[in-house]
């Protein structure tokens, strides 16, 4: 077998390098003398099996696109700052190339902090939210694809997937802040849970509108359409400010960071969190907000659709960027709301706008069958 | 075949709930693990605690959330029906005649007839 690897995409390219790499591990057992009779045949023949050429390639896909999808995360972290230095009319941080080591920095300050578990706590569920609440946001990493090409998963159902996904944080905001056994830490948790599972529901009816629209839950067929027609950002116009609005909330920034709200709660539902544990889940986070962003790209400016002399996935990040550029403004300008005014805000406000808003996707699918 | 489509996803989800489990277990190389008895109180600006902090919660708090949850199940349920709506075959002239459509409006309108009533009923909601 020669050196030949395929290019062509993410998944292509690792399963040519694992096929590579296991058929090594079979000329290693050829050398040693493991032939058909030998007691250790079964176990060569297992690992040069197609089947797990083809698992070896799924761990190695999930690995490298889970740190890509972190790196691109944590790096708004940076954004934040920079954006936020400029808004406030100074230089936001200055620490190595351009502030980028500030991140690491940080994480490596985190890393070396020791871990304190308060004695009035229920220490296995304290320990098991950071758990939680992290592999819920890893997860969500994996089902948003960055091109046709570069993806860890391509399912049909990708996006009901990824909201069903989204919607367990709530289970392990509330675990955190109730077995932290800390008033702050309760009442965070309580509003983050009503925040989080109020918000849920224009984001869900503005995403059925888009599958009234597109006929599709994949989100490469998703593009396509958009590709094809025309960005659903003009028609759906207030369904995508508010999956905006609703997503600024699921990620818990400014105006509505009312389970952090450091004047008032410490610091929330965290407040007990120390070390890695709190760095993670800061990570978590701004991972939550570039998902945000990223199904927004996908979902109302046509992903990695545009000009063809820059790859997909640059334009899906740049749209990414772009729109977690409008986040923090919103977060420069605005203030925190008061707790009755977020809960009557999405009541009455955002869920009509959603309702009105899969009524337009309706009746556009109704008169203009074949044009759009 | 669902099995094979639905593979990448069980190994994703494997190796996201891995990671941060093995980050955790490579910091205890790093960490300094000393303890003391101050140190781990409960975070309350240096004072003793009053009481547990895990106390019964308004109720108010569980039937909103109830609502809520019902309204989730709902837009699933929307969000299937939005999946297969190439398949009706509507029928643009009157409105009225697509069996679809006048199922969907009446189960959307029913709902938010129920979210309007709990609006005007509770008319703080405290969390």
């Amino acid at each position: 077998m020669e050196l030949h690897f395929d290019y062509s995409g993410l998944y292509e390219f690792l399963y040519s390098v694992s096929s590579w790499l296991l058929w090594l591990v079979g000329r290693a057992f050829e050398f040693i003398g493991v032939d058909s009779d030998n007691f250790f045949y079964p176990v060569r023949q297992f690992l040069t099996d197609q089947q797990f050429v083809y698992f070896v390639a799924l761990i190695l896909v999930a690995l490298i696109y889970l740190v890509a999808g972190l790196l691109f995360g944590i790096q708004f972290i940076w954004m934040e700052r920079k954006f936020l230095g400029r808004f406030m009319d100074r230089r936001g941080t200055q620490v190595g190339f351009l502030g980028f080591f500030q991140n690491f920095a940080d994480a490596f300050k985190v890393l070396l902090k020791a871990v304190i578990i308060p004695k009035d706590s229920d220490k296995r569920v304290y320990q098991f939210a950071i758990f939680g609440i992290l592999a819920v946001s890893f997860m969500l990493l994996g089902l948003v694809p960055w091109d046709n090409n570069f993806y860890a998963v391509n399912v049909p159902l990708a996006l009901l997937l990824g909201l069903a996904v989204f919607s367990l944080a709530p289970f392990t905001l509330i675990l955190a802040g109730w077995s932290s056994n800390n008033k702050y830490t309760v009442i965070g948790g309580m509003r983050g849970a009503a925040q989080l599972i109020a918000y849920e529901i224009p984001i869900l009816l503005v995403v059925v509108s888009a599958v009234v629209m597109t006929g599709t839950l994949n989100f490469a067929e998703m593009v396509a359409w958009q590709q094809n027609n025309v960005l659903l950002f003009i028609p759906l116009f207030i369904g995508a400010i508010t999956f905006f609005i609703a997503g600024v909330a699921e990620s818990e920034r400014i105006p509505f960071d009312l389970p952090e709200a450091e004047s008032e709660l410490v610091e929330g539902w965290q407040t007990e969190y120390g070390s890695l544990g709190w760095g993670l889940i800061m990570a978590a986070d701004y991972l939550r907000a570039y998902i945000v962003c990223v199904l927004f790209s996908i979902i109302f400016l046509g992903g990695w659709a545009g000009p063809d002399f820059i790859p997909g996935s640059v334009w899906l990040l740049t749209k990414a960027a772009i729109v977690f550029f409008f986040m923090v403004w919103l977060r420069a300008a605005t203030v925190r709301i008061r707790t009755d005014q977020l809960l009557k805000f999405c009541w009455n406000r955002l869920l009509p706008l959603a309702v009105i808003n899969l009524a337009i996707a309706v009746l556009i699918r109704v008169y203009s069958v074949g044009w759009w | 075949m669902l099995v094979d489509d639905y593979y990448p996803v069980a190994i994703f989800a494997l190796i996201s709930v891995l990671v941060p489990l093995i980050a955790f277990f490579a910091n205890r190389l790093f960490r300094p693990t000393n303890s003391t008895a101050l140190r781990e109180t409960t975070y309350e600006c240096g004072e003793e605690p009053i009481g547990q902090a895990q106390v019964q919660f308004h109720v108010q708090f569980y039937i909103y959330a109830i609502i809520f949850v019902v309204f989730d199940i709902v837009t699933v349920f929307l969000m299937i029906w939005a999946l297969a709506f190439d398949s009706f075959g509507i029928d643009s002239d009157n409105l009225t005649n697509n069996l679809p459509l006048v199922c969907a409006s009446a189960f959307t309108g029913t709902m938010l007839l129920g979210v309007y009533y709990v609006i005007k009923k509770e008319k703080i909601l405290w969390i």
